[in-house]
């Protein structure tokens, strides 16, 4: 053990971001806040990927997240009675109950975390362009057919969303 | 030291391109101008709306600035003069130019104004849009390249410039580049003269000024990132490898923007339309093509 | 380095918590999609970490990751085709309105 790395002090700082961003999520009442501060939690996770030296996923969850998340935001605005929080209005229920499980599930998580031996720890890890090499590799060998099935699924989830959200017919866009 | 200079071009780069626009706009060439309409900019009064999202209003023009930086971060000007060279530079382009959206949403939403509100969401319009037609063009050129890393992409078209290999993504990507970057005809965010200056209707001062420099950064990078992938980035015969980055990065920039000059702005469901239907199916295309090139004849 | 994994899995850890809090405790059906998107970044961040400190060398381990970015991706669409046909019928999204579906 050598203390204090860089990395953990990296790790710890985003990964406290991450969860504050979380949180505030669902405390503030401006919906777009709400969105974009989720946001800013996706991208302190893919910070935290960029710490653990996984630069591919890291540069994709942040370029992936920023347009989800936007996406999201213009979705609040439109189905919510009260998207720039300025009229008060209660947007929750069983919070105490919600409270709660949400406490013993992190409670549970940090148990499972805390009490296994995670046995030897790997210190070393591949160059990136090794990495995106061997993540090429074994997508298009061994794990083609999940791969394919992955972007099978995407494709019949645009069409069904295409499909339930589009008008049936003519008549009723009035 | 390399940040540095890479810095100081940025800044001599986006004088340059606030010279270019001012005439594009206005008709005439002068070489004082951006310089007393940005000092005028930092002295005037910075006026804040009635009940604004602060946090968005201030973060907005500087989240749209960062990404620019960002962007340039990973576009090599010369061999080794690059602020970061990443395994996934190409990539990394793309994440930066994202929060140019955020950055845009947060500005138009933040001071609580009609217009403002409008022209950023209109911009989320726009970017459905123009998406996929930023990244499908970079996969082909990824593709070529063997490589993400958009140093290797340069030294890849030692050969023969992308522009030629692939002509279509050539096109797509600087019609996308111009979405992206909300020159005329695509300038439905700020669409001057219908939403009174869109996201910048509510700006004054400081924070006009930032607003205004971040965007030629944008633009700036969106030129760079055209010449590297497509148009051989340092390449070049005679010259020193960096007067060539900067000759290019500087033409590209000065045609994107004086294309709005001849051009009527285009309605964003038109332009959403023609992405689509057309963009995407020629985007596959191009991988296609590339794909069936890059494996019958290697070059 | 095992100290750097803890961080991360208590990371993810607090994420799952969170949006557990989030899913349950919304009304709004956007608002639930947001802790579920949460509980899925909480996995997301476990999956790396996994990766990351005990098998640096399975390139499979970042494809899980890719497959989970994939399906916050699905969530998300498929439950914005919900919410615009939910929209549009019955003019809300809340899902105390929505008690009708128990069936």
């Amino acid at each position: 053990m050598t203390g204090m790395t860089a990395q953990m002090v990296f790790l710890a700082f985003f990964g406290v971001a991450a969860v504050w961003f979380g949180i505030v999520v669902f405390r503030t009442r401006s919906m777009v806040r709400s969105a974009l501060a989720l946001l800013f939690s996706q991208t302190a996770i893919g910070v935290m990927f960029l710490v653990m030296q996984a630069e591919f996923l890291g540069v994709l969850q942040i370029m992936m997240m920023a347009t989800e998340m936007s996406v999201m935001a213009i979705f609040m605005v439109m189905f919510m009675m009260d998207p720039g929080g300025m009229g008060e209005m209660n947007m929750t229920h069983q919070k105490r109950l919600s409270l709660w499980v949400g406490g013993i599930g992190l409670l549970a998580a940090l148990a499972v975390v805390l009490l296994p031996d995670w046995g030897l720890v790997a210190t070393s890890v591949p160059s990136a362009q090794a990495q995106a090499e061997d993540l090429g590799r074994e997508l298009l060998s061994r794990s083609m057919l999940i791969f394919q099935s992955a972007g099978l699924t995407i494709l019949t989830a645009m069409v069904a969303a295409t499909m339930v959200a589009i008008v049936p017919n003519a008549e009723q866009r009035k | 030291m390399t940040i540095l200079i890479v810095l100081l071009s940025l800044a001599a780069g986006a004088y340059f391109l606030a010279v270019i626009e001012r005439w594009a706009v206005h008709g005439h060439l002068s070489l004082s101008g951006p310089a007393w309409a940005a000092l005028a900019l930092l002295g005037r009064e910075s006026v804040l709306a009635r009940k604004p999202d602060r946090l968005f209003f201030e973060t907005g023009p500087v989240l749209l600035l960062v990404a620019g930086l960002m962007a340039a971060a990973v576009i090599p000007l010369a061999p080794g003069l690059i602020i970061t060279d990443l395994a996934t530079g190409a990539l990394f382009l793309n994440a930066a130019l994202a929060y140019v959206l955020v950055a845009l949403i947060m500005a138009g939403w933040g001071p609580n104004g009609a217009y403002s509100m409008i022209a950023g969401w209109r911009f989320l319009g726009q970017f459905i849009a123009y998406a996929m037609l930023i990244v499908m063009p970079i996969t082909a050129v990824a593709m070529r390249a063997e490589s993400l890393s958009t140093t290797v992409i340069v030294t890849s078209q030692a050969q023969l410039w992308n522009a030629l290999y692939q002509p279509i993504g050539f096109v797509l990507f600087v019609i996308a580049a111009i979405g992206l970057a909300w020159l005329p005809p695509l300038d439905l965010p700020d669409a001057t003269g219908e939403l009174a200056g869109g996201v910048e209707a509510e700006y004054t001062g400081v924070r006009l000024a930032v607003l205004r420099l971040g965007r030629l950064v944008v633009i700036l990078a969106l030129a760079g990132a055209t010449v590297t992938f497509y148009l051989g980035g340092w390449l070049g015969p005679w010259l020193p490898p960096a007067a060539w980055s900067a000759i290019k990065t500087l033409i590209v920039a000065a045609l994107m923007l004086s294309a709005g000059r001849y051009l009527p702005r285009i309605r964003e469901e038109r332009y959403l339309a023609l992405s689509w239907k057309l963009g995407v199916s020629l985007a596959l295309a191009n991988i296609f093509l590339v794909g069936v090139i890059a494996l019958v004849v290697p070059i | 380095m095992i100290l750097e994994l803890m961080i991360a899995l208590s990371v993810g850890a607090g994420l799952f918590g969170v949006g557990l809090y989030g899913a349950l405790s919304q009304t709004n059906l956007v608002m639930i999609i947001m802790g579920v998107e949460l509980i899925l970044a909480a996995a997301l961040v476990n999956v790396v970490a996994f990766w990351r400190y005990l098998r640096p060398d399975e390139p499979a381990a970042q494809m899980f990751a890719l497959i989970i970015m994939v399906v916050m991706a699905v969530e998300m669409a498929v439950a914005f085709g919900v919410a615009i046909a939910r929209f549009r019928s019955r003019g809300s999204v809340e899902m105390e309105e929505a008690r009708e579906l128990k069936g």
